[in-house]
């Protein structure tokens, strides 16, 4: 009786520490581009997000050269003149999902995501919705917001202003596995 | 008693496992996860070219490069030749990648009338895991300012010269990086008065470096050093003093050398200017990608 009260106390200790969700190949997507000039937007398919399901806590973190663009001079002139990727490699996001539960998830539903975008050491409040269904055990969010460039003393010189968007797009479409 | 330090044991267990969770912020469990990830540096060099060395950078695949070369006269010649500008030898080169990593390029120079085709095949990129960019470099040039009629003996292959390079290259910081580019320049035919001996084969080693003085300028620096050039050669080493200037598809990159060559083994094995005495040509590159 003992014996089964130990195992049981570990046990639940156990389970309620791995209750986590995981990726690491989660898609960030964003998007700068102004009709009529060359499209500015760029994917990085190796984000990682974690997700804690008993309380809605989440994170998430990619590498800012990680981003692929179609042009592969752009690419470099982002990372090299805009993001100072070697000084701020990562990009992080913590935040919470809030009222989550994993409860009746199997259809999707609309959860407040809010919580602190880093981008170039610089913290940015972030609110928005996020769609959270359950499927096979697995956890997939989608969610959209946007940020501007000054935001994160991102500098745009004035020769290439209007070709760079105001607002940026950012979508994440993530699909998170039970963290073992 | 005994019962007792399971008790013990097992809440101890059950405290640490639920502590751990507490602390633990879901950031630093992400740093874990991503921290052996292999990232790539940010490449060395701005342009296919130092100056006149080529540097580690290739087109990237689908990328189409159009680079316009001008290397003018002696400075020395002074205001009569405008500092050289009357005399201008042209290159008009196009590269393109038709698979990741691997760049091959046709050009025209001015400079002895020289066709040539090169290929640049990437080895390595500096990255997390590996501390270089390796990069091969092959090239063959045809000099079609020799006349038959002046050389009846003249055979097609005379007109030939070859380059191979392996070029090293490491971006020490942000704003510095570093080549090594160990060189093999193989001339089928001498002017037995300009090189002194018979030198077919010549094996150089080239060195270069860059230092950014803002996100879109910097100053480039490249020499090479040759083993096997005669006492008497009245060729010199070239050395090449140079800017980039960088504006979105373009790089303009102005500089300095004793070269007036820009092929590589023009530039590399018959660079007749000297810096002691201030016979250097100005010249730049426009680098313009499509």
């Amino acid at each position: 009786m003992k014996k089964i009260i130990i195992m049981a106390v570990i046990l639940i200790s156990q389970t309620i520490a791995a209750q986590k969700y995981f990726t690491r190949t989660g898609t960030t997507h964003f998007k700068a581009s102004v009709e009529a000039f060359e499209p500015v937007e760029a994917v990085n398919n190796s984000s990682t997000a974690i997700i804690k399901s008993s309380t809605g806590d989440i994170a998430a973190q990619l590498f800012i050269t990680a981003f692929k663009f179609d042009v592969a001079l752009m690419q470099e002139h982002f990372n090299e003149n805009y993001m100072d990727s070697d000084q701020f490699p990562k990009a992080t996001f913590r935040g919470k999902l809030k009222g989550f539960s994993l409860e009746n998830l199997t259809s999707e539903k609309e959860f407040p995501l809010e919580g602190t975008l880093t981008v170039r050491g610089i913290k940015k409040e972030i609110s928005t919705t996020a769609l959270v269904c359950l499927k096979n055990n697995k956890i997939e969010l989608t969610a959209n917001f946007s940020v501007q460039p000054q935001d994160f003393g991102i500098k745009i010189p004035s020769i290439v202003r209007k070709k760079i968007a105001e607002h940026i797009n950012i979508s994440l479409d993530y699909e998170l596995v039970e963290k073992k | 008693m005994h019962t007792k330090i399971k008790y013990f044991f097992a809440f101890l267990i059950a405290f640490t496992s639920i502590s751990s969770f507490a602390q633990d912020d879901l950031l630093d469990e992400l740093d874990n996860e991503t921290k052996n990830a292999k990232q790539f540096a940010l490449p060395a060099f701005k342009a296919m070219q130092i100056g006149n060395l080529q540097s580690t950078k290739i087109a990237d695949k689908g990328d189409l490069y159009l680079i316009v070369s001008h290397r003018f006269g002696s400075l020395k010649d002074g205001i009569d030749e405008f500092f050289g500008l009357d005399q201008a030898n042209t290159k008009i080169q196009l590269a393109y990648s038709f698979w990741d990593g691997v760049q091959l390029s046709l050009s025209r120079d001015s400079f002895e009338k020289t066709y040539s085709g090169t290929a640049k095949v990437r080895f390595t990129k500096q990255s997390t895991k590996f501390p270089l960019n390796l990069v091969g470099y092959a090239s063959a040039d045809i000099n079609s300012e020799i006349k038959k009629a002046n050389y009846p003996n003249l055979k097609f292959g005379d007109r030939m010269s070859y380059t191979m390079q392996l070029l090293a290259s490491r971006r020490v910081s942000k704003n510095f990086s570093l080549e090594l580019a160990p060189s093999f320049v193989r001339q089928n035919l001498q002017d037995l008065n300009f090189t002194g001996d018979r030198t077919h084969n010549q094996f150089l080693m080239g060195l270069g470096g860059r230092l950014k003085v803002s996100k879109r300028m910097s100053l480039n620096l490249d020499y090479a050093y040759n083993f096997n050039k005669h006492k008497d050669s009245k060729y010199n080493n070239p050395l090449t003093l140079g800017i980039d200037i960088e504006t979105g598809g373009h790089v303009f990159q102005l500089l300095f050398s004793n070269a007036r060559g820009s092929n590589d083994s023009a530039f590399l094995t018959k660079a007749q200017g000297d810096w002691g005495k201030g016979d250097i040509s100005f010249g730049f590159n426009v680098v313009r990608v499509f």
